[in-house]
């Protein structure tokens, strides 16, 4: 960008100083610096201060951060003042735990599942904690429109499928939308019980045809139970105990099996 | 962007911006605190961010636009008065250790000078930024970071030739 031999400007000699000097003019600083053993003085002594500067201040970022600077527990502050607009974004998140994939567990030893299960539990969680969040509209075609819902959601997914009935074991069918996934559209069937507790049911074709038996996956905040049938996975997702939702995803899996 | 990135970002620059509110403020606590206003702002203003690219500069100018304001809401003192001298003690210096004398003449220094220069030095010697990102950081152009790191830079030198800690640093004319 610079004359390489062009006179040496001062502020050259500061970007030498701080490794932010373009590899062109490199060669020039160092013989002015040369042939200048002031000016290479002053350099030093700048040089000088800059690593002194550096030491003298990086115990101050080697310790740990404390407490009230914890970036979690202040999402969690701005969450409960509810004027975040990136509430349900930073609810995921925290479904997750912070930074993401590596949150979440599976119960009983079972090796950790990889690649197509966590892909399937990873969108059914986030579009559980985005939707049953919201408290005006949860569903985009409630209970009413029951028949509606499982043709457009069928004609999506090019799947057929009808919202599972969960209601002998108390658990109200509140209605239902279409999800969005980095796969692709899937179906999102949402139930609460008597005491307001959320439930989903989610619905998403995958590109594998492989199946895989009940896994119960356990992130941060909410628990769930996925499997794959031919394909097409489900989730069913929570804040249930373990054996509950095992029930219940045995419930749902014999109703898909039998309306398919 | 996901949020998720956004947030991982933030999270790695917080030691930096600590180092940074430490030496800017008198003492510790103010600069936690001004580091929690600055993280609270930032996720205020999470929804703005289009990219995860210049995050780090991007808390540094949260920051200091926090603390430029601190100043004048506290009728801060006029620019190069000294501040207390309660700040070493809570400066990060061990006193067993052998550069303390020279840290702590440093840091003394760096105190002693106009808030713009120290801001500079901070942001470009010891958190790494280019001068363009300071220049962003800061408000500023590119030409007056250099002049106020130039200046800055020359005016400690011979506040701690003064001081003759080292012979070596000694002005020789």
């Amino acid at each position: 960008m610079s004359d390489p031999n062009g006179p040496i400007a001062e502020e050259e000699l500061h970007a030498f100083v701080d490794n932010q000097l373009g590899p062109e003019r490199l060669p020039a600083v160092q013989r002015y610096l040369q042939d200048h053993p002031d000016v290479a003085r002053r350099v030093g002594a700048y040089r000088g201060q800059r690593d002194a500067l550096r030491a003298a201040l990086g115990g101050v970022a080697a310790e740990p951060i404390p407490p009230q600077l914890n970036l979690e527990a202040l999402i969690r502050q701005r969450l409960a003042q509810r004027r975040t607009p990136w509430r349900a974004a930073a609810a995921v998140l925290l479904a997750f735990g912070l930074g993401g994939a590596g949150g979440w567990l599976l119960h009983g030893g079972v090796p950790a599942p990889t690649g197509i299960m966590t892909l399937l539990a990873q969108q059914a969680v986030a579009n559980h904690v985005v939707y049953t969040a919201d408290r005006r509209r949860p569903t985009e075609l409630g209970a009413d429109q029951r028949d509606d819902l499982a043709r457009w959601v069928s004609n999506r997914l090019n799947h057929k499928v009808a919202p599972p009935d969960l209601s002998a074991d108390g658990y109200r069918y509140m209605g239902g939308r279409l999800a969005a996934t980095p796969d692709g559209p899937a179906g999102l069937f949402m139930y609460d019980d008597p005491q307001g507790m959320r439930l989903t049911v989610f619905v998403l074709p995958m590109n594998a045809a492989s199946s895989r038996p009940i896994q119960h996956v356990d992130f941060a905040h909410v628990d769930g139970c996925a499997w794959i049938d031919q394909g097409v996975g489900y989730t069913v997702v929570g804040k249930l105990p373990p054996t509950e939702l095992k029930r219940i995803a045995e419930l749902v899996r014999a109703q898909f099996n039998g309306s398919t | 962007m996901t949020v998720s990135g956004v947030l991982t970002r933030i999270e790695a620059c917080i030691p930096a911006l600590r180092r940074y509110a430490a030496a800017l403020l008198r003492n510790r606590e103010d600069a936690d605190d001004l580091v929690h206003d600055c993280l609270v702002r930032a996720l205020d203003k999470l929804h703005t961010r289009r990219d995860e690219a210049d995050i780090r500069a991007w808390l540094f100018a949260i920051m200091h636009n926090l603390f430029i304001s601190q100043l004048r809401r506290a009728r801060a003192r006029p620019a190069g008065e000294p501040l207390d001298e309660t700040h070493e003690a809570s400066m990060s210096i061990r006193p067993d250790q052998e550069s303390s004398l020279l840290w702590r003449d440093l840091l003394r220094g760096l105190n002693q000078l106009p808030v713009e220069q120290r801001a500079v030095i901070l942001l470009v010697s010891v958190e790494d930024l280019s001068y363009a990102e300071a220049a962003s950081v800061l408000g500023i152009p590119v030409g007056t970071v250099m002049s106020r790191l130039a200046r800055g830079r020359e005016r400690l030198r011979q506040m701690i030739d003064e001081e003759a800690v080292r012979p070596a640093l000694r002005r020789v004319k």
